[in-house]
């Protein structure tokens, strides 16, 4: 069976499954949160907040993303910053929080585009009956926003599920690393690499799916 | 990233394939004419070496940045080391003394995951890497003889007192190259009690122990030499836990690698007992061991 590698080497590779997981889905969460604020910054009334989000999405989206999780690993403690005093929970939390960081960026450039999507009029006459700018956000702008931003957001997601895989340059002993290990010990690359792959798809197809699924129930919705 | 370096590997084999089949099929008489070809060693005509030798290029898997062994100078892009100038000796030995040999090498970057498929997938002719030989590997590769050997000891910092031997690295976090021999016995040397931080290079381990993310680096002796010499708050402690015979690696013959392993052995033996791999020593491996050795045995 292809793939079938994975349970001689369960500890490894479905271990390394519920890492890439788990710094999937804090990221994530990382990055819709971030790239939310940051899409408001640049569209806000405010101009030093619109550059600082302008700022923000350039220097993140513009470096690659081992650099920034090298940072975040071996720089910050030449800053005097560490995520924990123990060693894999510091390389966890730097590795979910860069894709944080990272896809934070990408979020922030959709959720901009859905901001700036909803019809001005509507905004305009939500604050002409009395709605405050917060209100209005709440109520009229942001609902419609994420609404329309359904399948841009799924292809982060998809994008971010796989970039996870950089996070085992750090150490950390996701998926890839799995793969790696056990081909170092057994030298069965292919049915090492074969096995990871169908791993991701186990992640990846399935989100997919999901987001088609939302975006289909979204448009009845409209 | 190995799909990648599998589907380039895949196109370098065809190219090879399609550059060999467009070439005439006469072999080209090594006594005719009296060209400055005549000058080069000569070799048997169904040797590997003497495939190499027409081809003009052998290619040399080796690391980037693995000092006192190989290094890629930033500055200059030129290759230095140990195993660089075991490298050149070869390829001197393939196309002869007192011409430019560089201009028969390619070097190929490998690191110690990339080192088995590099050869397997023939995108390399040797690896010539501080290579430990063991049996897991000869399954899947073919050796030289020894050529260098060395054990494994553990870095610490200067003002570790608590890691001593290899067996008070057990609930230690220790840093190693992963898909190296070094972590696997530092895995059989504290019974699987140590936590391993496994990077892709030494500089990297260095560096997360600089910063207190490693308890201890650990890995072949020469290779922690090199590390000590970049930060000097460092210390190697513990005796060997294990020993590091270093070969050659080349891709088993399927009746393309004839006589290729013999004619590597021969060469390191010349270079032995002319006393180059002193020299060699010496220049690289004595600055930072402070030791002397006339042969890998002494």
């Amino acid at each position: 069976m292809p793939g079938g590698i994975a349970f001689e080497f369960p500890e490894l590779f479905f271990t390394g499954l519920w890492l890439t997981i788990q710094i999937s889905v804090l990221g994530l969460i990382g990055a819709i949160i971030i790239g939310t604020f940051v899409a408001l910054a640049r569209v806000s009334p405010l101009v030093p907040l619109r550059w600082i989000g302008g700022a923000y999405v350039e220097f993140f989206r513009n470096t690659p993303l081992i650099v920034q999780l090298f940072f975040l690993f071996l720089g910050l403690p030449f800053l005097g910053f560490r995520f924990s005093t123990d060693t894999f929970e510091s390389i966890f939390r730097a590795a979910a929080t860069g894709m944080a960081l990272y896809h934070g960026a990408y979020v922030a450039e959709v959720v901009r585009g859905g901001l700036l999507g909803v019809d001005r009029g509507q905004i305009e006459a939500a604050r002409s009956l009395g709605l405050s700018y917060l209100q209005m956000l709440r109520h009229v702008q942001l609902p419609q926003t994420f609404r329309s931003v359904i399948p841009p957001l799924g292809n982060i997601g998809i994008a971010l599920v796989k970039n996870t895989s950089l996070a085992s340059t750090i150490g950390v002993a996701e998926l890839l690393y799995a793969a790696e290990i056990v081909e170092s010990r057994t030298f069965r690359a292919e049915e090492a690499f074969v096995a990871a792959t169908m791993l991701y798809l186990v992640l990846t197809i399935p989100l997919g799916i999901a987001v088609n699924a939302l975006e289909r129930r979204m448009l009845v919705a409209r | 990233m190995r799909g990648i370096t599998r589907a380039l590997a895949l196109g370098l084999v065809l190219a090879f394939v399609a550059t060999a089949c467009s070439t005439p099929a006469a072999s080209p008489s090594p006594t005719a004419g009296t060209s400055p070809a005549a000058t080069k060693p000569k070799h048997d005509l169904s040797t590997y070496q003497y495939a190499l030798q027409t081809k003009g290029k052998i290619r040399i898997g080796t690391q980037e940045d693995n000092t006192p062994f190989s290094v890629k100078t930033p500055a200059t892009g030129k290759w230095d080391g140990f195993d660089v100038a075991i490298g050149r000796e070869i390829a001197k030995a393939i196309f002869g003394e007192g011409e430019d040999v560089e201009k028969y090498i390619e070097w190929v970057p490998v690191v110690s995951a990339t080192r088995i498929p590099a050869i397997t997938d023939n995108k390399v002719d040797v690896v010539i890497k501080t290579f430990t030989i063991n049996d897991e590997r000869k399954a899947q590769i073919d050796f030289s003889d020894v050529y260098f050997r060395t054990g494994q000891r553990i870095l610490v910092k200067k003002d570790n007192t608590t890691i001593k031997e290899a067996a008070d690295m057990a609930g230690k976090t220790i840093c190693s190259q992963r898909g190296s021999t070094s972590e696997k016995n530092i895995a059989t040397a504290t019974n699987n009690a140590a936590r391993p931080l496994l990077l892709d290079s030494y500089p990297a381990c260095l560096l997360a122990l600089q910063q207190g993310q490693a308890d201890a680096v650990s890995t072949d002796e020469t290779i922690l030499f090199g590390l000590v010499k970049q930060d000097p708050n460092t210390k190697i402690v513990g005796k060997y836990f294990s020993t590091e015979p270093y070969g050659i690696g080349v891709k088993k013959s399927a009746g393309d690698r004839t006589g290729f392993v013999d004619f590597l052995n021969r060469t390191l033996i010349v270079l032995i007992t002319s006393g180059t791999w002193a020299k060699f020593y010496e220049q690289y491996i004595t600055p930072v061991s402070g030791d002397k050795k006339r042969t890998p045995d002494d």
